[in-house]
């Protein structure tokens, strides 16, 4: 009897849980925090508590005699080298300290207690400078200089222009100016900083990290170390999130490599809950100058754009997220005149990193509540007044974003019709005149980002490497890096669709830069789509290997064939030519015909660079969202209750149904904090409330209903069609519960988060109100 | 850094009391701020640590007469199902309800709540309005304080050394008592409090008497406010008596500025909440 | 150092005896001594829930636990929840629901969780909620972790 072998469903769309969900909630799961290697170092850091001030003198003489100190480095006794997207951060501080981030030295012991015994011996001694906190204050003449070879305290610039804005001014029937505030906020991951510096006996770096971006990691940590990027050996075992957070090099790392050469022995840093407040990369801040204009019928004529970003200290990849905000603010609705400026600007603040949105957060924040302004003082609705502004299919955005499929009007327009937008919108607006303590709103906000990857590397790829074995099973050793979002099931997925084989039957490799072939890093919303296609590419690789040779046993085509359930089977009738266990065995016991199928691929996303102008179409693909709030304010109080979240973002195609609705939410919970309630605080350069109690994540009572509609639109270059989606959910809820706020109670805000304080002030003014 | 020489569990209130007569020690319960507040450095230990939570006797809510004891070691989550508390007394239960979260509830203790003495200290508000009693026990005797003079400060009581709170003694309310409790802080739950506010009466045929009233996180230590409650007391419970309450409770208050609040904001919460609260008793 | 404390309690079932410095939380004995790594330390201020253990049937933030209090005590850990036939049906639906991203708070949310339906094993959506209101995540943002908890509710 033949056996036939059904066609199964496929998997592509289905709720596929994480391989590593079940280690996860039994406990099992070793995560970075919880290793301990023999004879392993516990170090902590030595920070500043000035802003800016010169080093006089570290002594560790006293720090040194504790009992149990293994290792003290000092700016003095370590390498030079500097890090930093400028290379303008000595890991250790030897001449000033810029900010109150700053390392003074790293101490290494036996014991936690000797660690912080000895961290309390060490004695600074400081001159103190003139300090400036704001950007626009640090860019005059008399501001005090925060690097000597930094002259006007500026970091990075970005400038793009097109068309022509001063006639497209002259020419508008409107024009709003607008000033944004935008603050500081954190990733806070669960899993506080952390690292583990190991040493072979070949004087080769073994650093086990969170880092999110293994092969650049080990290029730019090497200039700090005085050893070769090719002999840093990173690997990346689980962590407790990351989120943008760990995709530059920080202090800690190198200190905590300095310890463990100088002891010779592995070392163990990591942060308390507090540090990880202070120490670690925020959001970058910005301040927006912004100017819109309009024809009478709604038409958009020009953008005019100005950037301060609050560059604190030391530059990380905060000072760039530019060239991600000048996507949205250029292309984000049809702009035909647009000018942006942007300067990263040297303070004594703490400095921002990458997060989750990079720049879009910021840009969206601003762009999508001016465009509700915009359509008020126009006396448009703000459904219409952005259906008459948004890109239709294949245009080009001024940077050279090519829209290919352009579900702006359709998100738009599904967004609003799911929660009858225009009817709610009109009543809220009407209940604000009528007595009432609780008021409604709803508000609507969209965007877009690269979903495609983005070229903003040389390399834009990921490698992957897949074997079988003689059972079946399938390795795929792929770049693409783990840190909690999912690629890990997206990569089974997509592996067990095209081999046929059960998801259980593929094993995931990619924590070690010594087996993983490059990748650029978790970033950009890329990984589903550039490690997807690669993962994919090298399972139909293997798959053509495999069918080659079953055809060549069985005397049928390749082409008539296929894999299912563990099966080469015919196309056309399913009937089993042979199992895949046997035929890869077969294969690989063939003597001297002998083939292991052993495939590789390295996939290169179809994007361009960008100019030194800034235009290029950098993503495959773009993606777009249309994100409505409902929400009351309690005009007494100034608390915001969020009643539900309807989204509706293209998504090319649902890979796994559990992962995108996972990261949907995900981002959201992060979006509403952005809009409502996280702001680290900074005064003079210190935080504030570097703890849980003050700085306020969401929590679970606070999450609205989500109502999730994905536009399914096929991206051709994407894996099954899939596009990036990632950050889009974190970009838009921020102004979308800003304009849902303004629809409740009439009052705009462009200072998020819109904390209950300032709903009340803004309300009741000084005066103290009664309730009714 | 740290250095306990002595670690003492004792199961009766007789033998916590004497070791606390035998030197200085620290007294922890759930420890919810204690662990804390040593693990900053905001608080040294005593040579000896006395854990109580081993004196089952001081866990738990009773009624004798007249007289509600609500054990210093009940948690707040107790507070939350007790049908004494419910009948009698459900204003805790309100307050329990907005305290803290769930795991923070199931350790806390009322007795290390009212010792730590914070401003904000949430269980303090209503049992202020309850005219609660604090019991300290002594080797040498017991003595009982008003609630409303225990406090001196931040973190700081009238409590000695030598002495163990054991409990709160609360009369029942008389008839025709209502009372309510609010608490602002901008998320649901985990929020130590920016303002909280209880109030409570008799409140018969409109008109309110035997007035309390006390508020949170407003000044130096938990307080009553004897100005809201003449501004109130024999009044008819009407917009206007309500709003004036508003009026005098915001303005008879005196709050810092933080990073959680201004001061401003602060009186305006102090005003809504008990406004609030009067609105619903009335 | 502070002195010493010779304990004994019962942790997942089994009998355990340990000397523990007075000082010490019970998060850091269970991970240090006992090598139960499961449960963890996110913020050492029991703002977040994830060293959530529980003791004696109520569920507490272990960092702020004395170690030595255990003494006498019935303790229940994450690893003492899985069980010889496979994982809790509230594990399970955590896994088959992904309420699981980086995992960091698993631990946490699955002992709260359990907790909540020992408490009420038929709660409503706002009594998941608010049953979760001490457990801070910050990769799903809930909603799958409000999932997981109603289908191990109806299981
Ligand atoms: C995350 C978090 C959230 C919180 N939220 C709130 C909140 O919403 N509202 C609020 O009011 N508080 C809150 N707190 C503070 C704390 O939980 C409470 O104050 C709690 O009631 C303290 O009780 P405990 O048993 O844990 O006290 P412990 O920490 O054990 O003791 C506190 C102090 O009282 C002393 N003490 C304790 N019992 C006695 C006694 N019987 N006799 C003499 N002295 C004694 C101790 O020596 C210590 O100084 C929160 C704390 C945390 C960590």
């Amino acid at each position: 009897m033949d056996q036939i072998v059904e066609k199964p469903e496929t998997l592509i769309g289905k709720p596929i849980p994480k391989p590593d969900a079940p280690d996860k909630v039994v406990g099992k799961t070793t995560y970075i925090n919880d290793m301990v290697l023999p004879r392993m170092l516990i170090a902590k850091i030595k920070r500043t508590d000035r802003v800016h001030a010169k080093i006089l003198s570290v002594d560790i003489s006293e720090a040194e005699k504790v009992p149990g100190i293994v290792a003290i480095a000092t700016a003095e006794n370590s390498p030079k080298g500097l890090i930093g997207v400028l290379k303008d951060n000595p890991p250790l501080k030897g001449d000033k300290v810029r900010c109150i981030r700053d390392e003074i030295a790293g101490v290494a012991g036996e014991t936690e207690e000797a660690v912080d015994e000895a961290l309390n011996l060490i004695k600074v001694e400081y001159e103190d400078l003139p300090t400036v906190f704001d950007p626009e204050e640090a860019l005059k003449d008399d501001a005090p200089l925060i690097h000597d070879n930094k002259p006007g305290n500026l970091s990075l610039t970005f400038d793009f222009d097109h068309g022509d804005i001063k006639k497209a001014e002259k020419d508008s029937d409107i024009v709003l100016e607008e000033k944004y505030e935008l603050h500081y906020v954190t990733h806070t991951c669960m899993g506080p900083g952390c690292v583990i510096a190991d040493f072979d006996t070949h004087g080769k770096l073994t650093i086990y990290t969170q880092t999110q971006y293994p092969y650049n990691y080990k290029m730019d940590l090497a200039p700090a170390l005085d050893i070769p990027a090719g002999d840093i050996r990173v690997i990346q075992p689980p962590v407790g999130g990351a989120f943008g957070s760990k995709l530059d090099v920080y202090p800690f790392e190198p200190i905590a490599v300095y310890l463990a050469k100088k002891a010779r022995r592995p070392v163990k840093l990591f942060f308390s809950r507090e540090e990880e407040f202070i120490a670690s990369p925020t959001r970058q801040p910005a301040r927006v100058y912004i100017k819109q204009g309009a024809k009478k019928d709604g038409t958009i004529t020009f953008r005019d754009v100005n950037v301060y970003l609050n560059n604190g200290g030391y530059t990380s990849w905060g000072a760039t997220i530019p060239a991600v905000m000048m996507r949205t603010m250029t292309g984000h609705f049809r702009i035909p005149n647009v000018e942006f400026h942007s300067k990263a600007v040297y303070t004594n603040n703490p400095f921002a990193g990458s997060f989750r949105g990079y720049g879009n957060v910021q840009a969206t924040y601003v762009t999508a509540t001016l465009m509700d302004k915009m359509a008020e003082e126009l006396g448009m609705n703000p459904i219409e007044f952005r259906l008459k502004n948004a890109q239709k299919p294949g245009e080009r955005t001024p940077q050279n974003s090519l829209l290919k499929t352009a579900a702006l009007a359709d998100c738009i327009k599904i967004g609003a019709e799911k929660t009858d937008f225009l009817e709610k919108h009109t009543a809220n607006v009407a209940a604000r005149e009528k007595p009432g303590r609780i008021r409604q709103g709803i508000g609507i906000a969209t965007s877009i980002h690269n979903a495609g990857g983005a070229k903003i590397h040389k390399s834009d790829g990921c490698g992957t490497i897949l074997t079988m074995d003689d059972y079946g099973r399938a390795t795929v050793i792929t770049g693409a890096s783990e840190i909690g979002q999912g690629i890990d099931a997206v990569i089974t997925q997509l592996v067990s669709e095209e081999l046929g084989i059960p998801t259980s039957d593929v094993i995931i490799a990619n924590n070690d830069s010594a087996i993983g072939p490059w990748d650029v890093g978790v970033h950009a919303s890329r990984t589903t789509f550039i490690a997807g296609n690669a993962a994919r590419n090298a399972a139909v690789k293997a798959k053509h290997q495999i069918l080659a040779a079953a055809a060549r046993q069985s005397n049928v085509s390749a082409d008539q064939l296929d894999l299912r359930g563990g099966h080469v089977v015919q196309k056309d009738n399913g009937v089993s030519v042979t199992k895949l266990d046997r035929l890869l065995r077969a294969m690989h016991f063939a003597g001297d015909d002998a083939e292991l199928v052993m495939v590789s691929e390295y996939y290169e996303p179809p994007s361009e660079l960008e100019d030194k102008n800034h235009v290029g179409d950098i993503s495959a693909a773009y993606s777009h969202g249309a994100y409505i709030t409902e929400l009351e304010v309690d005009t007494l109080t100034g608390g915001v209750k969020l009643h539900k979240m309807t989204c509706v973002q293209d998504v090319g195609k649902v890979i796994n149904k559990l992962g995108i609705e996972g990261q949907m939410e995900g981002g959201i919970a992060q979006g509403i904090g952005y809009g409502l309630s996280e702001e680290l605080i900074i005064e003079e350069g210190i935080v504030k409330n570097p703890n849980f109690r003050d700085y306020k994540v969401v929590t679970a009572p606070e999450m609205p209903e989500i109502e999730c509609h994905f536009i399914e639109d096929d991206e051709e270059t994407g894996p099954f069609g899939a596009k990036g989606i990632s950050e889009l959910p974190c970009i838009i809820p921020g102004a979308s519960i800003a304009n849902a706020v303004y629809n409740a109670i009439g009052v705009r805000f462009d200072n998020p988060p819109i904390t209950p304080e300032k709903i009340v002030r803004a309300l009741h003014g000084d005066k103290v109100e009664a309730a009714e | 850094m740290s250095n306990i020489e002595n670690y003492l569990a004792p199961s009766s209130i007789e033998d916590a009391a004497a070791a606390l007569a035998a030197g200085p020690a620290t007294i922890v319960a759930g420890g919810t701020d204690l662990m804390l507040q040593t693990g900053s450095g905001q608080k040294t230990y005593a040579p000896t640590l006395i854990n109580i939570q081993k004196i089952t006797e001081m866990r738990g809510i009773s009624k004798d007469g007249d007289t509600i004891r609500i054990g210093a070691l009940t948690t707040i989550t107790d507070l939350l199902t007790d049908a004494i508390i419910a009948e009698h007394l459900p204003v805790l239960a309100t307050m329990a309800d907005k305290f803290a979260s769930d795991q923070i509830r199931n350790a806390s203790s009322i007795g290390g709540n009212i010792c730590n003495a914070s401003p904000a200290g949430d269980s303090i508000v209503p049992m202020l309005m309850y005219k609660a009693e604090v019991v300290l026990v002594a080797s040498t005797g017991t003595r009982k304080v008003p609630l409303n003079e225990f406090f001196t400060g931040p973190g700081k009581s009238v409590i000695q050394e030598n002495e163990l709170l054991i409990g709160v003694d609360i009369a029942v309310p008389p008839a025709g008592f209502k009372g309510g409790f609010g608490k602002f802080g901008p998320r649901p739950a985990l929020e130590i409090a920016m303002a909280s506010v209880s109030v409570g009466g008799v409140v018969k045929d409109g008109v309110i008497s035997d007035v309390r009233v006390a508020f949170g996180a407003v000044a130096p230590t938990p307080i009553r406010s004897a100005e809201t409650e003449v501004a109130l007391e024999g009044k008819k419970l009407d917009e206007e008596t309500i709003s004036a309450a508003g009026e005098v409770a915001s303005s008879s208050v005196n709050p810092i500025t933080d990073v959680r609040a201004s001061d401003w904001y602060r009186r305006h919460l102090i005003r809504v909440m008990t406004e609030e609260i009067l609105n619903d008793v009335s | 150092m502070s002195a010493k404390v010779d304990i004994e309690f019962t942790v997942n079932g089994a009998v355990r005896q340990v000397s523990v410095p007075a000082d010490m939380s019970a998060l850091d004995m269970l991970r240090d001594q006992l090598d139960l790594k499961g449960a963890k330390e996110a913020c050492g201020e029991g703002e977040c829930g994830a060293c959530t253990i529980i003791v004696d049937d109520a569920s507490v933030c272990s960092c702020l636990m004395y170690a030595a209090d255990c003494d006498g005590r019935t303790i229940e850990t994450i690893e003492g929840v899985q069980t010889v036939d496979g994982l809790d049906p509230i594990q399970q639906a955590f896994v088959d629901q992904g309420a699981v991203q980086c995992g960091y708070c698993t631990p946490g949310m699955v002992m709260q969780a359990k907790h909540m339906l020992a408490k009420n094993p038929n709660p409503t959506e706002g009594d998941i909620q608010r049953g979760l209101e001490g457990n801070v995540c910050r990769c799903t943002g809930y909603r799958k972790i409000f999932d997981a908890v109603a289908e191990a509710a109806r299981s």
